[in-house]
């Protein structure tokens, strides 16, 4: 009975995880469409939110890696899995707070790697999995997405060179309603797989699916509502950060920015890699920027940035470690993790709270 | 040891597709603007077969996007 209470919290955690994630990556997926004018920032959203929906549904792969190669799922509890979705959660939140588009997915594996540890100690980390899955592909992917973009918009100068600039926008604009569109349905694909894979290794571990189980048509339909709900009640201070203050945006490099960075998340994705698509996107707008021009990135924001991605796993994998050090001192019943979830609810709504009082974050909804 | 834990096939495989996938379909899509601008220019000048080249040259390049997203996709729900 404890332990189905523990599970239906972590489900709940888990979307609201997700629901996060989607608030917390809206920026990513959309601002480059916003900036340079491809679309009204509503319809932006409100079309990113679909696509993230149906992204949730062609591929689980990267379930699969969270679920089964990051951590051992028979060591692992339903405990386990809720603090260190709450060590993420919190990372999410704080860097929603100060503006910084960190990584929802590092915060999310350094969570579970961190409450894990905790409990169980070293052993209970997959290091192939964790390294040959996340963390060399979570190197590999941003500088990958800089330099495909970074051709790819060099390419395109030279191909449309001598054209009319109204022609050339115009084409570019149209050109990101479908580039836009394919980032938004990467990000679905990729960012909801997490979930998927979280909820799962949590039904592993309190024994309702085998082993080898992949997720349940439930998991992958509620993960895709969570994303896409998130994704449309989307984060404004991020997309401003992403969108215009890293570089000033052309049409063009809106355009190669999306692709590259959808290209590329879509191939981790069908090779089951759980990247950071906030570090892809980021990556593709900074080698769109410096392609160009090397001063046309705003380096410093580009170094705070990248300072927040550095924090990410350990500072999640901290508060993972803690919230599990927590819940044990109640022993190992529900009442921990119900007691967290109450002081979590209550910090969050303070946050939103004290936000709404210093006049931001604007919401897709509010406009 | 580290080369066993690294999924050097995978990862080389993303990296390809994504060259691939992120240059060409942005090259492609940018020969489309280039054959429209083409089109545009060649029409206003009274060259009707250079400006009918033009557009085919556009048709097949936003072809050739439509065809690797829609490659793309059904590889993605493949596996």
């Amino acid at each position: 009975m404890s332990s189905d209470v523990i599970l239906v919290i972590v489900v709940g955690t888990a979307l609201a995880f997700d629901f996060t994630n989607g608030f917390h990556d809206t920026a990513n997926v959309v601002a480059t469409s916003i900036s340079t004018g491809a679309a009204r920032p509503q319809v932006a959203i409100g079309f990113a939110a679909l696509l993230n929906f149906l992204g949730a549904f062609i591929s689980i792969s990267v379930a699969a890696t969270v679920a089964k190669d990051v951590v051992d799922a028979e060591i692992i509890t339903p405990t386990i899995v809720f603090a260190g979705l709450i060590g993420a959660i919190a990372w999410n939140l704080i860097t929603w707070y100060f503006g910084l588009p960190s990584s929802s997915s590092h915060a999310l594996i350094g969570g579970v790697v961190g409450s894990a540890v905790a409990a169980a100690g070293l052993d209970a980390i997959l290091a192939e999995g964790l390294v040959g899955k996340v963390l060399i592909p979570a190197v590999v992917a941003p500088i990958l997405a800089f330099l495909v973009a970074g051709v790819a918009i060099g390419l395109s100068y030279r191909v449309v060179g001598g054209q009319r600039p109204g022609i050339v926008s115009r084409g570019y604009r149209y050109g990101q309603i479908v580039s836009g569109g394919l980032l938004a349905l990467a990000h679905g694909t990729n960012d909801a797989q997490k979930t998927m894979g979280v909820i799962t290794l949590a039904l592993i571990a309190n024994g309702t699916l085998g082993a080898e189980a992949d997720p349940p048509t439930w998991v992958i339909a509620s993960s895709a509502v969570a994303i896409a709900l998130g994704t449309y009640s989307g984060g404004w201070r991020i997309i401003k950060t992403t969108g215009t203050r890293i570089i000033k945006m052309d049409p063009a490099q809106g355009f190669s920015s999306q692709g590259a960075g959808a290209a590329v998340i879509l191939a981790s994705t069908h090779f089951g890699f759980p990247l950071s698509t906030t570090h892809v996107i980021n990556g593709g707008v900074m080698g769109a920027g410096a392609a160009k021009r090397l001063s046309a990135v705003r380096w410093g924001v580009a170094g705070n940035i990248v300072f927040a991605w550095l924090l990410t796993l350990p500072a999640a994998a901290a508060i993972g470690a803690l919230t599990y050090g927590f819940t044990r001192i109640f022993g190992s019943g529900a009442l921990g993790p119900i007691l967290v979830t109450l002081m979590a609810l209550s910090l969050i709504g303070a946050a939103f709270a004290r936000r709404a009082q210093q006049g931001a974050p604007v919401t897709a909804a509010g406009g | 040891m580290i080369a066993s834990i690294v999924q050097a096939k995978e990862l080389w495989q993303t990296v390809v597709a994504s060259v691939a996938a992120g240059i060409g379909v942005t090259f492609a899509f940018s020969m489309a603007i280039w054959g429209v601008g083409q089109f545009s220019e060649l029409s206003r000048n009274d060259r009707p077969l250079a400006a009918a080249l033009a557009a085919v040259a556009a048709s097949l390049a936003l072809t050739a996007v439509a065809a690797a997203v829609v490659f793309g996709i059904v590889v993605m729900t493949h596996k």
